[in-house]
C-alpha cells in the first residue's frame, strides 16, 4: 500500500485490516443503476477505496432527481448520469478507476458488463432488469447486493451463489415499473447498507445479510431482518 | 397453534408491527389472512382486489419462503410459523 493510501484510509484500516484494504484496492464492482441508490453506493465505495467501479445507467440527469441523487447538480441536467457520476467520483478519489457506461442493461449487454467484476450492486429501479442481472450474477458466481426503495421504505439482501438463494427465490414477479414517491434519506440509508455489505463481502469482515432480508421502515424509525430461504425449485439457482 | 405475523410498511400501519395468533385446527395462510381481513377491513382493501383476489406483487413469506413458491394461499401453516407481509419495494 502506498503512503498516500495508508494515510487516506487510516481511519478504516483498523476495521478492515491491511489485507482487507488491499482486497478493496483489487476489487471490481459493477454498480447497476446510477440513481438514488447507485450514487450513494458509488460515493461510499469510491471513498472507501474500491479499486475499480463500473457504473451502468441509461438515463440523463433530470431536475426531479436532485432530491436524492447527490452526485448531480442543476448544471448536470440533461447530461448522461454515467458520465457525470464518473467525473464526480474521479474527483472523490483519483487513485481508483471509474468507468461510466451509458447503457440499457438487458440480456444482450449484461454479460459484457459483469466481465472483470467481483461483486455486483443492484441499484436498479425495476425488477425486470433486476432479474436479468440476478441470472447473470448467479450464472457467473458473482455475489449480488440487492437493494430497493419506495417512499420511507427500503430493503437489502446479500445474495451469494452457492451460499444463498437468488433474487428469484425471494420475489416471484416483476412489479410494474412506476414513478413512486421517494425521500432522499431512504436512498441514503439503503445505499449505505448496500455499500457496507459490499465492503464486508470484499474484505471478508463481519456477517453479511446472506439468507436475510433487511427491511427499513423510516416512517416508524425501525428496521427488521427476516431470515430467508432458498427455493429448491428455483429456475435460476435451484433444480427448477 | 401459535403463529407470529410480522407486518411491514403499509401493512404495519394497519395491523401493527407484530402479533401472535393462536389458531385452532389446521389452517392455511389464506384462512389466516381472511381472519385478519375480518378484523382489519383496511387490510383487505390494501391487499385484495375488488374481486377478492390477492393483489399482484404483494410479498407473503412463511418462515422466509415466498408463498408464491409454496402453495400460494393454500400454503399450510404449522405451529411456530412466522408469517411476514410486505408490499413491493422496487425503486432505486
Amino acid at each position: 500500500m502506498s503512503e498516500y493510501d495508508i494515510e487516506r484510509y487510516r481511519r478504516q484500516i483498523p476495521l478492515l485490516g491491511d489485507e482487507g484494504q488491499e482486497r478493496m484496492r483489487r476489487a471490481g464492482v459493477l454498480i447497476a443503476g446510477a440513481g438514488g441508490l447507485g450514487t450513494v453506493v458509488a460515493a461510499h465505495l469510491a471513498a472507501a477505496g474500491a479499486g475499480f467501479l463500473r457504473l451502468a445507467d441509461n438515463d440523463k440527469v433530470e431536475l426531479s432527481n436532485l432530491n436524492r441523487q447527490l452526485l448531480y447538480t442543476p448544471a448536470d441536467i440533461g447530461r448522461e448520469k454515467a458520465a457525470v457520476a464518473t467525473g464526480k467520483l474521479g474527483d472523490f478519489n483519483s487513485s481508483i478507476r471509474v468507468e461510466g457506461v451509458h447503457i440499457t442493461i438487458d440480456d444482450g449487454t449484461v454479460n459484457e458488463l459483469i466481465k472483470d467484476i467481483d461483486i455486483i450492486v443492484d441499484a436498479l429501479d425495476n425488477f425486470t432488469t433486476r432479474f436479468i442481472l440476478n441470472k447473470a450474477a448467479f450464472g457467473c458466481c458473482i455475489p449480488l447486493i440487492h437493494g430497493a426503495v419506495r417512499g420511507f421504505f427500503g430493503q437489502v439482501a446479500t445474495l451469494i451463489p452457492g451460499k444463498t438463494g437468488c433474487l428469484q427465490c425471494l420475489f416471484a414477479q416483476s412489479p410494474t415499473a412506476e414513478t413512486f414517491p421517494i425521500l432522499g434519506t431512504t436512498c441514503g440509508v439503503i445505499g449505505s447498507i448496500q455499500a457496507t455489505e459490499a465492503i464486508k463481502v470484499i474484505s471478508g469482515r463481519g456477517e453479511t445479510l446472506a439468507n436475510r432480508l433487511f427491511f427499513w421502515d423510516g416512517l416508524a424509525g425501525d428496521a427488521t431482518v427476516i431470515e430467508t430461504k432458498r427455493n429448491p425449485d428455483c429456475t435460476v439457482c435451484g433444480k427448477g | 397453534m401459535k403463529i407470529t405475523v410480522r407486518a411491514f410498511a403499509d401493512y404495519r400501519e394497519i395491523i401493527g408491527r407484530e402479533m401472535e395468533l393462536d389458531l385452532s385446527g389446521e389452517k392455511t395462510i389464506g384462512e389466516l389472512l381472511n381472519g385478519l381481513f375480518d378484523r382489519y377491513p383496511k387490510l383487505r382493501v390494501e391487499m385484495l382486489t375488488p374481486a377478492g383476489d390477492l393483489k399482484e406483487f404483494i410479498n407473503i413469506f412463511i418462515n422466509g419462503r415466498n408463498i408464491a413458491f409454496l402453495k400460494n394461499m393454500q400454503s399450510p401453516l404449522s405451529e411456530g410459523d412466522i408469517v411476514a407481509l410486505f408490499p413491493p419495494v422496487a425503486g432505486g
